[in-house]
């Protein structure tokens, strides 16, 4: 089994973000893809994949609406509207400037061969 | 952007139907037995992988509820219906947590209606932060004034002020000669006066400088009452010619309704100043008119600053007017407007707020034990919700909005009591504190009330909320947790220390009311009366003219039945105007003057030889004044005992000739009189010295006099004689008579609304304290039976279990009462100047007061250790 890995606090929003961008979801879906593409690191219990949709919902940056599923079942699916869209951007270059910055403090561990101690 | 929001909007009305989330869900599971199929399990172990994935549904649920905007107001309504419920449920307790409050909250809003417009509220004034009095004070006079001699130099020269501007000292009175006529008072100001308060009239103007002139036009504003009560706010009052003192006068402006003038004095018309600043240093010995001044600083200049900069002006003034004798005496003072208005009322006002406060904390730590009491009892209702899934927060925000509602209802409780108190307060009020007839309970106030019951919900609901239920109280058997009680047990020894603080300042007040009422004052007050005539100078423009009123008034009241004796003075002792004399200024011959400044002062009154007969003060040695004494040239005096001791201590005063000033004629010593408290109740008998008012007009100018009288029959049985008497002489002027015994019960009502006051608290907060302490020992004794049947079953006598609880409350008592009684002597010292013949520190006073609460305090332990003691053994030994 592959280690799982916590999410960082707000990440599993932009996740949320970025995987309804393909197209409208439910929330099994969500919680399938996010795990599928992330080489099953990314685990997302329904304890805060619920809240969280819900959370986007009351935010407006994603809509719900009943529509069947594959198998024809009812379910929930979640499309982005325009306000989300939007945010998704915002939250990406956020997403990225933290990673390059947090990336550059961690370089010399990450890169024994840049860190003096490490190569004395 | 408009959509995000509109999509916000709808969420806040629109409520999610909970099946949506369930329907949500279960296809949630759904599709995770359908994966665990897939993946090779059973149908059973598929569906049971998947329950076991979904976790907590419950929690869940909740969670995606809490993402709702505006979710947590619904839980306040919620919590708000729960805390109703409660309280109905426990009418009991919600009573007497109500009530309590309303004690607190009421007292203190009350008071502090009354002291907010002294310590607090904004002076009705523009800038009025920084107007001050300005002026020079000396022993006699303690309120600033200044000459008119050198107020030009001052204003015109000075630098901290952006303006100073000045009022007459005294509104005299004056006739309104109209069809309607009425004696009003009148009083002056410069054209700078309004511009400086930043008052302007609310009909016509303020003066103009042309009319700030000498032998400038006659006008005046009037006062807002006088154009209601005598013109019914008729608009065309402006420029009309109204008639002052039988000569015409323009009305140019009205001053607010809610003007006051910064002296507190009132006035119905306003004449201009009209000084001419050459001459007034020319009139009056030079001195130029008295006058009350103020200024309003530059802003960041502080008083201090501006004090250092007018001393150069102030002793350049001081060094060119007055002899080098009196200069020691003369002072620079700048005050705040609000000290000039109420210094010497801000000690006792801090003093009442500082009560109640007291009585409210004391409340406050009542309402909060009982909560806890309650806290303990409802201890494993909490734990079953805490288990159920309410956290920790929502807890204590329950037990905080059950403070609030209870402090929101004592508030309106205690609204509606201090409606009530302020009423007594304002009937027992003495005219000597400012402000207290008008107060009342507005906005201001309320928002006051409302801010109090909030710090009220915080202090006592925050100490239940802190409790975490604990698991333990989910177990059958009740556990009883010590710390708490010990919680409980300091909130008392709080209490019993803040109300021991109360009762010795309210004894100390007591005592020293009663050492005043006690007092002998040195005259007889009982069946005399004064009678006071306001006679209108315009008419009786010369000192000949009032000396023929006064003596046709005396000798015709003499001739009333029933009447002892008619005398005339300047006023009445023990209150009452005197003409000072400073005792350094005395010279006898053969004596060596006092240093300059020592000494202190020495009363004069101008009495009449009937003086000594209508008060019955005895004349110790030589004579009284005789009628024949009233037609000589010679002016005779007679002295105090006091005085008598001060300036002969060997000799026989009789015949003996003194100066009583440096300009004064020479006086022969006739009699010497019987002390009397001739210096208000509380302070130090005056030395004084009795002129004779002779039939000569000088001896008659200055201020109006004062018919003393005795009378063998009740003054309400003489008084409409003596009225129609007067009114034979002159039917217009006004006479106001008042016996003496009203006069003096007058001057003890401050003290004696003080001690109301603090008494009526300190009762409360005993009253609070004892029912604290009552409920925390039956509380312990409660908790305590179990272990009380184990005792008697061991063998201890019911004597023993009665020294064990109440042993408990002793403790309590002795650690409160020690604190108390450390704070009172620390604090007592404030009260020093309130008080009259007895210490701060009197210790009769501080044993008493520890008597009382100590046996105050027993009795409301001894009635549950009783109880405690009385227990069966059995049933002790069962108890639950």
């Amino acid at each position: 089994m592959p280690q799982t890995t916590d999410l960082l606090q707000g990440t599993l929003d932009l996740l949320i973000l970025q995987t309804l961008d393909a197209g409208p979801m439910h929330g099994w879906g969500v919680a399938q893809r996010i795990q599928q593409v992330s080489n099953e690191v990314l685990q997302i219990g329904q304890g805060s994949l619920y809240p969280a949709l819900h959370r986007l919902e009351y935010k407006g940056w994603i809509r719900a609406d009943w529509g069947s599923s594959e198998n024809n079942r009812k379910a929930k699916f979640y499309s982005l509207t325009a306000t989300g869209r939007k945010q998704l951007q915002t939250e990406l270059e956020t997403w990225d400037r933290l990673s390059t910055a947090i990336a550059q403090v961690l370089s010399p561990v990450l890169n024994p061969a840049l860190n003096p101690e490490a190569s004395s | 952007m408009i959509s995000e929001w509109l999509t916000r909007f709808r969420f806040l009305f629109l409520r999610q139907k909970p099946h949506e989330l369930d329907e949500e869900l279960r296809f949630h599971v759904e599709q995770s037995i359908e994966r665990n199929i897939v993946a090779g399990m059973s149908a059973d172990e598929a569906r049971r992988q998947a329950l076991i994935e979904l976790g907590g549904l419950e929690r869940t649920r909740e969670q995606c509820h809490e993402q709702r905007p505006g979710w947590w107001m619904g839980t306040v309504a919620q919590d708000v219906r729960y805390a109703l419920r409660g309280f109905r449920r426990n009418l009991v307790f919600t009573i007497a947590v109500i009530t309590t409050l309303a004690v607190g909250i009421g007292a203190t809003t009350a008071v502090f209606s009354v002291v907010d417009r002294i310590l607090f509220r904004s002076l009705p004034y523009a800038h009025d932060d920084r107007l001050v009095s300005v002026g020079t004070v000396h022993s006699l006079e303690k309120q600033e004034f200044m000459m008119g001699g050198f107020f030009f130099d001052w204003r015109d020269h000075q630098k901290p002020f952006e303006a100073m501007a000045a009022q007459g000292t005294m509104p005299h009175a004056c006739d309104l000669v109209e069809n309607n006529p009425a004696q009003l008072d009148c009083l002056s100001f410069d054209t700078g006066f309004l511009p400086l308060l930043g008052i302007s009239p609310v009909l016509g103007r303020n003066f103009l400088p042309e009319e700030d002139r000498p032998s400038g036009p006659r006008v005046v504003i009037i006062s807002y009452g006088l154009w209601q009560s005598h013109y019914n706010r008729d608009p065309n009052i402006l420029n009309r010619q109204i008639d002052v003192d039988g000569s015409p006068a323009r009305v140019v402006g009205v001053l607010p309704k809610d003007f006051q003038f910064p002296t507190l004095q009132s006035a119905d018309v306003i004449f201009p100043m009209a000084l001419n600043p050459a001459t007034q240093k020319t009139e009056n010995g030079g001195f130029g008119n008295p006058m009350r001044t103020f200024a309003r600083l530059k802003p960041g200049v502080s008083i201090a600053q501006a004090r250092a900069e007018m001393e150069p002006l102030f002793v350049h003034t001081r060094d060119t007017w007055l002899p080098p004798p009196y200069r020691k005496d003369f002072h620079l003072s700048i005050r705040s407007l609000r000290d000039r208005e109420t210094q010497d009322v801000q000690l006792i006002a801090w003093i009442l707020l500082g009560s109640a406060l007291a009585v409210l904390l004391i409340a406050c730590a009542n309402v909060a034990s009982l909560m806890m009491a309650r806290g303990e009892a409802r201890e494993r209702e909490l734990a079953v919700r805490a288990a159920l899934g309410a956290s920790r927060g929502r807890l204590i925000r329950q037990t905080l909005t059950e403070a609030a509602l209870f402090s929101f209802a004592g508030a309106a409780a205690g609204m509606a009591l201090a409606e009530g108190l302020l009423r007594i307060f304002v009937d027992l009020a003495p005219t000597s504190i400012p402000f207290l007839k008008r107060a009342g309970l507005d906005l201001r106030i309320a928002s006051f009330t409302v801010l109090l019951s909030l710090v009220c919900a915080g202090l006592f609901g925050l100490l239940p909320a802190l409790q975490t239920p604990r698991v333990v109280a989910l177990a059958a058997r009740t556990v009883k947790s010590r710390k708490r009680t010990l919680l409980r047990c300091s909130l008392v020894v709080g209490q019993i220390a803040i109300s021991m603080v109360l009762l010795s300042g309210a004894a100390l007040l007591l005592r020293s009311f009663q050492n005043m009422e006690e007092q002998r004052l040195g005259m007889q007050t009982g069946g005399v009366f004064t009678v006071k005539i306001a006679l209108p100078s315009f008419r009786y423009n010369t000192d000949q003219k009032q000396m023929d009123f006064y003596l046709r008034a005396e000798a015709a009241l003499r001739r009333l039945p029933g009447i002892g004796a008619v005398g005339i003075s300047d006023s009445v002792p023990p209150g009452g105007w005197q003409g000072d004399f400073r005792y350094a200024e005395l010279s006898v011959e053969g004596r060596p003057h006092a240093a300059p400044g020592t000494g202190g002062s020495v009363a004069g009154r101008k009495v009449t030889p009937d003086y000594f007969r209508a008060l019955n003060i005895p004349i110790v040695r030589g004579r009284n004044f005789t009628e024949e004494d009233r037609r000589s040239s010679q002016s005779p005096v007679i002295i105090s005992r006091l005085l008598a001791a001060r300036i002969f201590p060997d000799d026989d005063p009789i015949g003996k000739e003194f100066q009583a000033s440096h300009e004064g004629s020479v006086s022969t010593v006739v009699g010497v009189a019987e002390n009397v408290k001739n210096s208000g109740l509380i302070e130090q008998d005056l030395p004084e010295i009795y002129s004779l008012r002779r039939n000569v007009a000088s001896d008659w100018e200055g201020r109006a006099p004062l018919m003393v009288v005795s009378s063998v029959l009740s003054p309400e049985a003489v008084a409409p004689w003596v009225r129609s008497q007067i009114a034979g002489i002159d039917p217009t002027v006004p006479v106001q008579i008042e016996t003496l015994d009203q006069t003096v019960s007058k001057l003890a009502d401050r003290p004696r609304f003080e001690t109301a006051l603090l008494s009526f608290f300190a009762f409360c907060g005993l009253l609070m304290a004892v029912i604290g302490l009552y409920g925390v020992i039956s509380f312990v004794a409660t908790q305590r039976t179990q272990e009380i049947g184990v005792r008697m079953a061991l063998g201890a006598t019911r004597v023993d279990i009665l020294r064990l609880i109440a042993g408990e409350g002793v403790r309590l008592i002795v650690l409160g009462g020690a604190l108390g009684l450390g704070v009172s002597l620390a604090a007592a010292q404030l009260l020093k100047s309130l008080l009259f013949n007895v210490g701060p520190r009197d210790p009769a006073i501080y044993a008493s007061v520890v008597l009382l609460l100590a046996l105050v305090a027993l009795s409301a332990t001894l009635i549950p250790a009783r109880t405690a003691m009385k227990v069966e053994p059995v049933v002790a030994l069962r108890y639950e």
